[in-house]
């Protein structure tokens, strides 16, 4: 399929991003080959999830209590693993939600915005606007690596994402309550995207596609991720 | 004096000799509620008729001293409530001026193989786990900062395991985190709301009105509940939605889980 030809300009700011960053081109398809590795080598394991993969590095976690410690304080190591352990609780139990949510409106893919709506609905309510902020400026500054990086997912999420900028700028900014009831209605857009061929999918909301590679690319993770 | 509602009520009548023993057995099965802080004189007269026949002079050196503890206690909780709005500022402050997004404080993979531990979870945006990076050292932070306020309560400077249990019992938010301290930590956490000057036995019933206090102050310094008047620590209990049998069956449980089932 050959859809090389289409672009959508609409998302000028992009655009400007991506001319701004020719030179990163390069890099970035890089980084989609070593993210097709790395997906690789993650499905693999999956299949067995060892023990050292259930939590997550014990000396990033350390580093992390330390910027909030007292430069005097110590950490004993029952300590150090139990926060470990609740790090690990504290995924899962937002991913339960969020991905509750998935199944509740029939979609596959669980977005940073589920993730957003678990931990507000779970009472983590300190968390989302620091949160939405940062998803904002990763989306200003890597959105364009990101739909290349990982393109079905990346398409989605960019499409996604263009719904969920228009939507939050109409409430006032970063207030996270309006954002997650107008979120309901590019979720219902997305929902109905879905029946659609994929291949269409593709073809129709296609933007940053610009190379026959890509278009391997985007079925083999796909294929993978299933 | 009698307190309805309460099981433990006989262990507070003054005839009785040992007063510690009875509360004891009570404590960790019946809820408290707001009626119970208005009880705590009773206690406090109570307590004092167990050391000494004379009740008067004790009583108000007691009462004192209960006092004094209590101001120190707000102190304290006054102290966690400004680092906690500290800390949430200065995150929204650092997260406005972020502009790698490559290096992050935690692994991806890692966070995406944990996310998909769970196997109803089927496939995964690319941002999410860049996300949950973010939220997780936010998470870390915010669960350190709490338990440390229990070190120093405690004129420790080692940050220690009955502190972090300390930090989710008095943080509702936290409730989903029970299961992974020990109920010897949760214990501890009872225990280190004593009066130091106190004995042992009087412990129990005097550190009652105190280990709801801290509930409720932290809850008013930003967490949903905070309308609640007095929180339980097993307010696991008494929120549904966070008993959802679909959520904790998901987590493959530590070793250490395993082992506390059976005291649960």
């Amino acid at each position: 399929m050959e859809t090389g030809g289409f672009h959508g300009y609409r998302k000028l700011p992009n655009t400007t991003a991506g001319l701004k960053l020719s030179v990163s081109d390069m890099n970035m398809r890089q980084q989609v080959a070593s993210s097709d590795h790395s997906a690789a080598t993650g499905e693999e394991n999956e299949c067995t999830v060892r023990e050292q993969d259930r939590f997550m590095p014990i000396a990033n976690v350390i580093r992390i209590m330390r910027k909030i410690l007292p430069p005097h304080a110590k950490i004993s190591d029952d300590a150090k693993e139990t926060i470990q352990e609740c790090v690990s609780e504290y995924i899962s139990f937002i991913t339960g939600e969020a991905n509750e949510r998935c199944q509740r409106e029939q979609r596959k893919t669980i977005t940073a915005e589920d993730v957003l709506w678990a931990m507000s609905k779970l009472g983590f309510d300190d968390y989302i606007e620091p949160l939405t902020m940062y998803l904002h400026r990763y989306r200003e500054l890597e959105g364009d690596r990101t739909s290349m990086r990982g393109e079905p997912l990346g398409k989605r999420t960019v499409e996604y994402a263009t719904l969920g900028v228009a939507t939050a700028f109409v409430p006032p900014p970063y207030h996270h309550h309006n954002g997650y009831f107008g979120a309901a209605m590019p979720m219902g857009t997305y929902v109905r995207e879905a029946p659609p061929n994929t291949a269409s999918s593709h073809h129709h909301h296609h933007h940053h596609h610009h190379h026959a590679r890509g278009i391997s690319n985007a079925h083999e993770p796909n294929a993978r991720s299933i | 004096m009698d307190h309805q509602g309460h099981g433990h009520g006989h262990g507070q009548n003054p005839s009785m000799g040992v007063v510690g023993n009875g509360p004891q057995f009570p404590y960790g099965s019946n809820p408290y509620q707001a009626s119970h802080m208005t009880g705590s004189p009773g206690m406090v007269v109570a307590s004092p008729g167990t050391i000494q026949s004379t009740g008067q002079p004790p009583s108000t050196q007691l009462g004192q001293h209960q006092l004094a503890y209590q101001h120190m206690h707000q102190q304290q909780q006054q102290q966690l409530r400004q680092r906690l709005q500290a800390f949430w500022a200065n995150q929204y402050q650092e997260i406005e001026k972020v502009t790698d997004f490559k290096n992050h404080s935690l692994p991806l993979a890692r966070i995406k193989k944990i996310m998909k531990a769970d196997e109803d979870v089927r496939m995964i945006s690319a941002e999410a786990p860049v996300i949950f990076a973010r939220a997780c050292e936010m998470f870390i932070l915010e669960l350190t900062l709490r338990s440390w306020n229990h070190t120093e309560e405690n004129k420790r400077r080692t940050l220690q395991k009955n502190d972090i249990a300390a930090a989710i019992t008095r943080t509702d938010i936290f409730d989903f985190l029970v299961d992974i301290v020990p109920r010897e930590d949760l214990k501890d956490e009872v225990l280190a709301s004593m009066p130091r000057g106190d004995v042992p036995v009087t412990g129990p019933p005097e550190a009652l009105p105190y280990c709801y206090m801290p509930p409720q102050q932290v809850g008013a310094a930003g967490v949903m509940m905070g309308n609640k008047p007095v929180m339980d620590p097993y307010a696991q209990q008494t929120h549904p939605y966070n008993m959802a049998p679909q959520l904790w069956p998901q987590p493959p449980p530590p070793p250490e889980q395993q082992q506390s089932s059976p005291d649960q």
